[in-house]
């Protein structure tokens, strides 16, 4: 079911299988790029660089006077939006994104826009997909994702784009 | 004789899959980064509160190694001078969610000189071993790893398998032991530790977090050791640690999880012939 690496081929929609496993090496619609490539588009000003890695999740059984400090170190410029690439069909999710999405490129489909997360991972597949499903024309996925930078730069500690929690806890609520 | 006298386990709490960095080129992301130094601080007051660490190599001293071949099995050295009056040790990962990877305590029976583990490290972090000296003074020594993405990655096996046997405890001694001597053993307690982070191959859910909470070791009526662990320790960990053999001695480990699950198993000390 994982498939092997350079074997998987690209779902038709959404990928709602395990989160973490091989990913294929293409994405119809969007550009595939590596660390050289990221960085190139990455310094261009008005690219998004969008982060859709999960945030960290404390373990219910943890004793309560056991520090939990989570942290999340990212590409320097990145917008977190932890959980954003959700294989969900879920309308309210979808809307979510949509909005979010909308805001962050101030509605400009021309906007360039690069999804990461971690290698072997299929969020950020999933949310350049949506985002081709979208409209966006110029879509990128960074599949070598933090880790593939963190190789050859600097990482920065950031926090969740404010709003994104609220915006989708309310979308679960619907 | 304690050259080799280890205390090993994993630590981890994060989520990625497995990567390492090994040949790198030269940036400025390393120990004495200005925002890890602050998150050293945030994690010391919260911690230590008002008290603070302050660097000595005579004391205590830590390796981690940078070429490992496995970021979930990073070896880690830790060293501390067993004439120092060394009452615990904390071996803290500075950007893991649960930074307070193992926290030993050390009782009458424990010869804490060198203690190895294998770590396991998420992304490029600040490492740090803090000996807690009886009288609250706190000595730290600092490393700052380069390897990554050993948190989520899956044991290789099915949550079914890697729950097998669970609660198994082993030890390895060496062949004699003479009381008042110092002696190295090797404790290895079969627990899959899972942290919660990581997938289950087959049914592609998250496994829920089981991890062992706490290990302590006596010999006879003497405390060699309490570790206090969290979802950092690794699966199946593997303990190496000193003790100094008492008279008429019996090791006794004692493993309590997270599921209030409790496993206990006694072992005699080989004694010298002559």
């Amino acid at each position: 079911m994982a498939g092997s690496p350079g074997q998987v081929p690209e779902p038709d929609g959404l990928w709602q299988g395990p989160m973490r496993s091989e990913t294929p090496n293409s994405l119809k619609g969007a550009t595939v790029v590596d660390t050289d490539a990221f960085t190139a588009l990455r310094n261009r000003a008005q690219t998004v660089v969008l982060d859709v890695a999960p945030a960290d999740e404390r373990p219910a059984s943890m004793p309560k006077d056991m520090p939990w400090m989570p942290l999340h170190r990212s590409i320097p410029g990145a917008v977190w939006l932890p959980g954003a690439g959700s294989g969900s069909a879920d309308p309210a999710f979808e809307a979510a994104f949509k909005t979010e999405m909308e805001r962050l490129t101030a509605h400009d489909r021309d906007q360039p826009i690069v999804a990461f997360c971690h290698p072997q991972c299929w969020g950020s597949w999933n949310a350049a997909k949506r985002l081709v499903n979208l409209g966006y024309r110029h879509v990128y996925w960074y599949p070598e994702g933090f880790e593939g930078w963190q190789n050859q730069h600097d990482t920065l500690v950031i926090e969740e784009e404010p709003g994104w929690e609220t915006t989708i806890h309310a979308a679960r609520q619907e | 004789m304690m050259e080799g006298g280890l205390i090993g386990t994993g630590l981890c709490a994060c989520a990625s899959l497995l990567m390492i960095g090994i040949s790198l080129p030269a940036h400025a992301d390393d120990s004495s980064d200005p925002a890890r130094e602050a998150r050293w601080i945030e994690i010391e007051k919260t911690i230590f509160g008002s008290r603070t660490a302050t660097p000595d190599e005579t004391i205590v001293s830590l390796d981690a190694s940078e070429r490992a071949e496995d970021a979930a099995l990073v070896p880690i050295a830790i060293k501390l001078n067993v004439k120092a009056p060394v009452k615990g040790l904390y071996v803290v990962v500075d950007d893991n969610p649960a930074p307070i990877a193992a926290h030993y305590i050390f009782g009458p029976a424990a010869y804490p000189e060198a203690i190895k583990m294998r770590g396991r490290v998420n992304s490029y972090t600040n490492m740090h071993a803090v000996a807690e000296l009886q009288d609250g003074t706190l000595v730290e020594a600092v490393r700052f790893v380069k390897a990554s993405g050993g948190c989520s990655a899956p044991m290789g096996m099915s949550d079914e398998e890697a729950m097998q046997g669970i609660g198994d405890i082993r030890l390895k001694l060496a062949e004699n032991t003479v009381p008042g001597k110092p002696a190295e053993a090797t404790l290895m307690v079969r627990h899959p530790n899972f942290n919660g982070m990581q997938m289950d191959q087959d049914t592609h859910g998250y496994t829920p977090a089981r991890y062992i909470q706490t290990i302590r070791v006596t010999d006879g009526d003497a405390l060699v050791f309490t570790l206090s662990g969290d979802i950092s320790l690794a699966s199946n960990p593997v303990i190496g640690f000193g003790l100094i053999p008492q008279p008429a001695g019996q090791l006794t480990v004692m493993v309590d999880d997270s599921e209030k699950a409790h496993w206990e198993r006694s072992f005699a000390l080989p004694t010298a012939t002559n």
